[in-house]
């Protein structure tokens, strides 16, 4: 059972950076000048997906050959390796021992959640997220539990790259990581920053220590049993690979409103065909 | 990989499909404010339909044709038809869009069934709107119960007004559906550099497609 989306992403950041540094992402001056403060790229300019259209979040992809190759080596390897795993994992365990274990990965992300909601500037959702992790880390029974959610504690997700983008930075070129799966520049800065900064992080240790890899394992474990619904969904499209890229792009965009509290431009479904 | 929780997808899915025409009247706003005859609109619609696909005195064969009906009735598949087409809606031959309208109808509601298989007994819960502009209204829901250990949130972009609403797509988790269907769409046919009847043969053969194949 999906519950949360997040925490994962930054535990995955060491595999996600030798990705990104074998696709040159990062020392990709060009594509670092997106992060600044200018505005979105539109479709109607050079190096824009022909199939994005006005008003919704449309992709950089100036990388798209690339990334498309990345794509199907990363499908294919999820097909050979990842999915068995996580098929084996969800047959052999109860959804309700799954949850347990998603929501003791998600409740150990919650102190990070603290440190971007006060970077962000939101102290409220802050204490919220505090409150959330000391609630379900005791009553809760170490995270197993969302108690804090029943005292009316409601969970919400931050990170670093929403806080870049609270700020003002743009996503920058779109990239498929294979294992990761799909990113912007903006974001993976901001997972290697998640995970430098995370304060479980500091206590469990690095990936190579006991601690780190078991905690490792266990949320890449239940990362990939909760991403199984979408990976079928993208049985369905025609295009998985646009459709993976427009459903990122969408998500992030709109972690990134919640942030700033902007209103979302939307396509008008009223207009004839000429406006799309 | 993103994560698209598939009962909360189901979810989305699930009223996306089953909107029902309420008729409440309601009143032109300005943008931000709320409006009550959409938010009634999508709290009894949704309700209803959850409510049908929890029915398990139906047969799967009577769940499918009062699927089909729900859509007929409640959803602006006209609209929706036309704007999952994107830039191609301009090019598209009269003949072409005879073929591609019953087709894209029938793989929507094959996609759609599949994913609601396991998907029952979930509660719709009006959690606000805002209305963009006058006749267009983002309804904002939460869907709790059911087999949802955490509420789900689900927006949904209705348009018209006292003499009825119709939903032209739904959000969940910052993921519009019906935008992300046009450029799935737009980019298979940019790929056949142009040529639609590409992406008409694909939508025949997934809409074929056996559900445990999918």
């Amino acid at each position: 059972m999906t519950r949360r989306s997040r925490s994962t992403g930054r535990l995955a950041a060491p595999l996600w950076l030798i990705g990104l540094c074998l696709a040159g992402v990062v020392v990709a001056t060009g594509a670092a000048a997106q992060t600044a403060e200018a505005p979105a790229p539109r479709p109607e300019r050079a190096n824009v997906a022909p199939e994005a259209l006005p008003d919704a979040p449309v992709a950089y992809d100036p990388w798209r050959p690339m990334n498309r190759g990345l794509f199907a080596f990363g499908m294919g390897l999820d097909h050979a390796v990842f999915a068995p795993v996580a098929h084996g994992y969800m047959k052999v365990t109860p959804a309700p021992v799954r949850n347990r274990v998603s929501s003791v990965v998600y409740n150990l992300s919650e102190p990070s959640t603290v440190l971007e909601d006060v970077l962000q500037g939101h102290p409220k959702r802050a204490g919220r997220a505090a409150g959330r992790f000391v609630v379900n880390s005791t009553v809760g029974l170490l995270g197993l539990f969302d108690v804090a959610t029943r005292w009316g504690l409601e969970p919400h997700e931050s990170d670093f790259g929403q806080t870049l983008g609270r700020y003002g930075a743009q996503p920058g070129p779109y990239i498929f990581v294979p294992v990761i799966g799909p990113s912007n520049l903006r974001d993976g800065i901001g997972r290697i920053v998640d995970v430098a900064t995370d304060p479980i992080g500091f206590l469990t240790g690095p990936i190579t220590s006991t601690a780190g890899g078991v905690r490792y394992g266990v949320t890449a474990l239940d990362q990939r049993a909760l991403s199984d619904p979408a990976f079928e969904a993208l049985k369905d499209a025609t295009d998985p690979y646009v459709t993976t890229r427009s459903a990122y792009t969408q998500y992030r965009a709109d972690a990134v409103r919640r942030a700033t509290g902007e209103t979302q431009a939307l396509p008008d479904f009223d207009a004839g065909p000429g406006a799309q | 990989m993103l994560q698209l929780n598939r009962r909360g997808l189901g979810a989305a899915l699930a009223a996306a499909v089953g909107l029902l025409t309420l008729g409440a009247a309601s009143t032109s706003q300005a943008q931000g404010t709320r409006d009550p005859g959409a938010e009634q609109f999508v709290q009894a619609s949704a309700q209803k339909v959850i409510g049908i696909l929890a029915d398990k005195s139906l047969s799967e064969t009577q769940k499918e044709a009062v699927f089909h009906r729900a859509i007929d009735e409640l959803a602006d598949v006209p609209k929706i038809t036309n704007f999952v087409l994107g830039k191609y809606a301009r090019s598209i031959t009269p003949e072409q869009k005879a073929r591609f309208t019953p087709t894209f109808r029938a793989y929507a509601e094959s996609v759609y069934r599949n994913r609601l298989d396991d998907y029952h007994g979930e509660v719709v819960k009006v959690t606000g709107s805002t209305v963009r502009k006058p006749g267009d209204v983002i309804v904002n829901t939460q869907i709790t119960g059911g087999q949802n250990a955490q509420p789900v949130d689900v927006a949904w972009r209705v348009l018209g007004g006292p003499a009825g609403w119709k939903a032209v797509d739904v959000q969940f988790k910052g993921v519009w559906l019906a935008i992300t269907q046009q450029q799935d769409f737009v980019s298979t046919i940019d790929n056949a550099h142009g040529n639609i009847d590409v992406l008409i043969a694909q939508l025949q053969r997934d809409a074929k497609r056996p559900l445990a194949k999918r």
